[in-house]
């Protein structure tokens, strides 16, 4: 962990990002901190590079050049065994299109994540029904995925992301596929989570919810960071 | 249409790894059925072939030439209505001495012909020329036979001398050798053949109705016997008959296993590829160049998968069959068995319309399917499947990748059910085979309590070498040299049982190991004189049990033995005993041979060598393998191989179209912390479950299958197998069995579950 000029943690550090798929250059040598506790909005055109921004951090993908370093960790330098336990461990991820595995209740969906990590059933299933509480779908706990709508889905996703207390959320898109009023339910509970200390990364096309989630917002532009402005909260 | 070829051309090399495993699964499995269907039947009817190819006689009938003359046997074979018929031809009988030569001896029958054609019982000639003039012979040998004898000459006990110009070969057996007419009158003929071809020669009573018809104008007695093809074929089909019986079960499994793996294959690319279809939809396709583009997208792999597996089986059947069908009886039909046209056939045609079907029925579901269904096909959350069970396995206390795998095969049911329907297969024909071959191994085994045989009397250059040395002598200087253990001398004799026209033979027995390896299936050993055991089929043949008393006649000697134990033997004439009822029945006879059991790590070879040193007389042959034994025990590994990998291919398939169905999945995971390791275990897990199920139900099915088709195998060549032969399934041998299975299942989910754990993230996530 360092301590950046305003005296924070920083989490997340950048340095000279750069990647490609094929002959097509994605990110362009992208650099940038991100402190704990920040709400980090990441901004752009289509095909900027906003997603591939988030899976170098979130450790799906490896850069071609430059380093990703989160809570002291070079994630380009691990193994797939390491990434894996990197993820586990450190990130929570949300999707957009959720996610979630129809086979599973909501409830054995979001225990899922800490059972990976050896957890008891029980255990694991005592931890997922606290969040389920927290988040407001206790009652929708024992549904399969496909009777869920769309912002109970995002919901479920959310509480799973959280399942073994991740340093750093990241979210791509989260209010993407849902309609207006999940959107803002999403959005509360993701500005809940940020008050209470969770950094959060999340990429978006929408400025509403980076406005009123986000701290900071960050816009790319062709793979390269095309400027970086602190966000006001909105009413 | 014309938008249908490049669509169904895209698809195809967008799938790659699909189109792959779809050609893959068609050739493997044609080929299998090309040897299944190959192998069921040439071993049902390899008889009937040869025979029908050679217009074989359906009765040879022999007459007295005194009571009916060449005219009137014409005139009634004109009459009577047969088929065809060839004839009179003049037939001697003649008894040459086993010393005249090596090419023709004993009792011998020679017929005057005036070639190998006509209408019935057609002659291969396949060595030299036909005998045109006196003086000349041809030999009835099988093809196999060398003919280096061509131009050695014969002399007959009269002095008559016949140059040997040929060799030819006929499966009825109605001469020992040929010449031409004009030669017979100096060998004497004693009967008139004549050969019939009949409309209904169905059964025995057909035919001698048939022959009744025939002679019924004929003088009385002018039949003097007569030889119905059935009575040969039953001769000659019981090895097959006793291939046939396996051959036919694994058959039964490739054809099974095949049409199972083909349909799961193809159906599996056709539902993954609902997205696509929904899309293509979305662009003006009608339902019906929908089903056109999926139908041309499985046609074309499975199509040239069908032709190489037509071309790979062939290849493969043939030498196979030709093994198969080689050996004393079965091995003059070894020539007339190979794959039927309609096997090819049933392969080219009946594959590509069996993946058509499989390919049909899910893509009708595609024509079906509204364009945004189809479209949303692999993102829409779909109602889960087999969820109680999900949850149960969340309860427990397994790695969650392996509860989470274990649940994997019931969120696809239909899928699941042909992957587990081929495994439960593979592992029942692993079984049969495993049974199958434990038990010809250990039948091979019983001949092997002597390591060389030494016979008493050594063929060189045409002429039988005798031993310089005495019976006692021999066999105290076999014992004397060195790694010797065990020695026993064994003679035989021809003799008549009491009763019965048909010579047996009795085989005497003196020394260390007189049971000579045999098994006995009934009753004990014979201890003493009057004593004996008798094969299976010779008890059968004569209608006698252990326990009966008989009386064994050789010239003016008779004496009565005691049967009291029935032996494992496919010799119908043999008759066990001890040496002094064998001396005593044949006072001057010999042993033919000496059988040694060397001492442990002594060098078989290197007897043989030091005992053909002792005595110039002396042939010593190393024991070696049964080559029928292993002809199973080969054929049925072929078999087998062949059958798994098909299985394992269907189980590789299965995991494909999972990995790819649950791509978003296995990607959600693996953004979750699912490590590499843990989804190669939660896949080989899934494919695991089916396997473990297999064993469970392919184990029992196997042995059933062993239970149902040994004794007819034993049967088919007179046998009865003892419990020691029939007793295979061992715990040891049963836990083996039960994780063949797995391991089918492992082999086949390994690869694909590799790549599963490779599979990228974000590439996986992107596809939303």
């Amino acid at each position: 962990m360092v301590t950046d000029d305003s005296g924070g943690e920083t989490v997340v550090r950048l340095d000279g990002v750069r990647k490609e798929y094929g002959g097509t250059t994605a990110l362009d040598g992208v650099s940038l901190r991100i402190r704990a506790g920040e709400a980090v909005a990441v901004m752009g055109p289509s095909g900027c590079g906003k997603s591939t921004l988030l899976n170098m951090i979130s450790g799906l993908d490896r850069p071609t050049d430059g380093t990703v370093v989160v809570h002291g960790e070079d994630v380009g330098k691990l193994s797939e065994k390491g990434l894996a336990l990197y993820r586990r461990r450190r990130i929570g991820m949300i999707f957009q299109f959720f996610n979630l595995v129809d086979d599973l209740t909501a409830l054995d969906n979001v225990a899922l994540a800490a059972q990976l990590t050896g957890s008891p059933a029980r255990q694991a299933r005592r931890r997922a029904l606290e969040l389920f509480e927290e988040l407001g779908i206790a009652d929708r706990r024992n549904a399969y995925p496909a009777v869920l709508s769309g912002g109970e889905r995002q919901r479920v996703a959310v509480a799973r992301a959280l399942m073994n207390r991740p340093a750093l959320l990241l979210a791509d898109e989260p209010t993407g596929a849902l309609d207006s009023r999940a959107g803002e339910q999403v959005m509360d509970l993701l500005l809940d989570l940020n008050q209470i200390g969770q950094t959060l990364i999340l990429v978006t096309h929408d400025e509403h919810l980076a406005r009123r989630c986000a701290s900071r917002l960050v816009l790319l532009a062709d793979g390269r960071v095309a400027g970086e402005h602190t966000l006001e909260p909105s009413a | 249409m014309r938008a249908v070829w490049p669509a169904a051309r895209a698809a195809v090399r967008r799938r790659r790894l699909q189109t792959l495993v779809i050609w893959l699964v068609t050739l493997t499995s044609t080929g299998a059925i090309v040897v299944a269907l190959g192998l069921v039947d040439s071993a049902s009817a390899p008889f009937d072939r040869a025979f029908a190819k050679e217009h074989g006689p359906h009765v040879v009938a022999a007459f007295d030439p005194a009571k009916v003359s060449d005219a009137q046997l014409r005139q009634a074979a004109r009459r009577s209505g047969a088929e065809a018929a060839a004839g009179p031809f003049a037939q001697a009988a003649v008894d040459i001495p086993a010393d005249a030569n090596r090419e023709l001896t004993g009792a011998v029958t020679i017929v005057g012909r005036p070639g190998p054609g006509g209408p019935v019982d057609r002659v291969d000639l396949w060595a030299g020329r036909w005998a045109d003039r006196p003086g000349e012979v041809v030999l009835n040998r099988q093809p196999d036979w060398s003919a280096d004898a061509l131009g050695k000459r014969i002399r007959l006990p009269s002095g008559t001398v016949l140059t040997i110009v040929g060799y030819g070969y006929e499966m009825s057996r109605t001469a020992d050798a040929w010449v031409a007419p004009a030669q017979m009158a100096a060998l004497r003929p004693t009967a008139t053949q004549m050969l019939f071809r009949f409309t209904d020669a169905s059964s025995q009573s057909r035919l001698r109705a048939e022959l009744s018809t025939v002679t019924s104008e004929l003088p009385k007695d002018a039949l003097t016997a007569s030889q119905t093809y059935l009575t040969l074929k039953e001769q000659i089909g019981a090895t097959a008959r006793a291939y046939a019986q396996y051959l036919m079960a694994f058959g039964f499994l490739g054809v099974v296993v095949a049409v199972l793996i083909v349909a799961n294959v193809v159906s599996g690319a056709v539902i993954s590829g609902f997205r696509h279809i929904g899309i293509l939809k979305a662009l003006g396709f009608t339902p019906g160049q929908v089903v056109a583009v999926y139908l041309t997208m499985v046609s074309v792999p499975a199509v040239v998968g069908c032709a190489l597996g037509t071309l790979v089986g062939n290849v493969l059947a043939r030498p196979f069959l030709r093994f198969v069908f080689t050996g004393p009886d079965a091995g003059m039909l070894h020539r007339s068995v190979g794959i039927a046209p309609w096997v090819n056939a049933v392969a080219l045609l009946g594959m590509p319309a069996v993946c058509v079907a499989a390919a049909l029925v899910p893509a009708s579901r595609a024509h079906r399917l509204s364009a945004a269904r189809a479209i949303s096909a692999g993102t829409a959350p779909r109602a889960g499947r087999a969820l109680g069970l999900q949850r149960a396995l969340a309860g427990t206390r397994l790695p969650r990748s392996v509860s989470l795998g274990a649940g994997l095969p019931f969120a696809r049911p239909g899928r699941s059910g042909l992957t587990l329907a081929a495994v439960v297969l593979g592992v029942a024909t692993v079984t049969f085979a495993t049974g199958l071959a434990t038990t010809m191994t250990r039948f091979g085994e019983t001949g092997d309590d002597y390591d060389v045989t030494v016979y008493a009397g050594r063929v060189s250059h045409g002429r039988i070498v005798e031993p310089e040395h005495g019976d006692r002598r021999l066999d105290a200087m076999l014992r004397a040299l060195p790694g010797a253990s065990k020695v026993t001398a064994r003679g035989d004799v021809e003799a008549l049982i009491a009763g019965s026209v048909q010579p047996v033979m009795f085989e005497g027995r003196r020394g260390d190991l007189p049971r000579l390896g045999d098994v006995l299936t009934e009753g004990r050993w014979n201890h003493g004189s009057g004593e004996v055991v008798a094969s299976s089929a010779f008890l059968r043949r004569h209608g006698l049990r252990v326990g009966d008393r008989l009386v064994v006649a050789k010239g003016d000697r008779r004496e009565r033995v005691t049967v009291v134990g029935e032996t494992m033997e496919t010799d119908g004439r043999l008759l066990v005993g001890d040496w002094p009822t064998f001396t005593a029945l044949a006072p001057g006879e010999k042993p033919i041979s000496y059988h040694v059991k060397l001492r442990d790590g002594a060098d078989p070879a290197g007897y043989a060598r030091a005992a053909r040193a002792l005595d110039p007389g002396l042939d010593p042959v190393v024991n070696g393998p049964n080559s029928s034994v292993e002809t199973i025990i080969g054929s049925a590994t072929l078999l087998t191989v062949m059958l798994a990998v098909v299985a394992a291919l269907g189980v590789f398939n299965t995991v494909v179209l999972n990995t790819r169905d649950r791509r978003r999945d296995l990607g959600m995971l693996k953004s979750i912390g699912m490590t590499p390791r843990q989804v190669t275990v939660m896949t080989v897990t899934s494919m695991g479950v089916l396997g473990v199920i297999g064993s469970l139900l392919g184990v029992p099915l196997g042995i059933a299958g062993y239970d149902l088709v040994m004794p007819r195998m034993a049967n088919a060549v007179d046998i009865v197998l003892p419990s020691s032969l029939t007793d295979v399934w061992r715990a040891g041998v049963l836990t083996l069995l039960a994780l063949s299975g797995l391991a089918i299942a492992v082999l086949g989910a390994y690869l694909p579950a590799r790549g599963a754990a490779r599979l990228t993230v974000a590439e996986a996530l992107h596809n939303e």
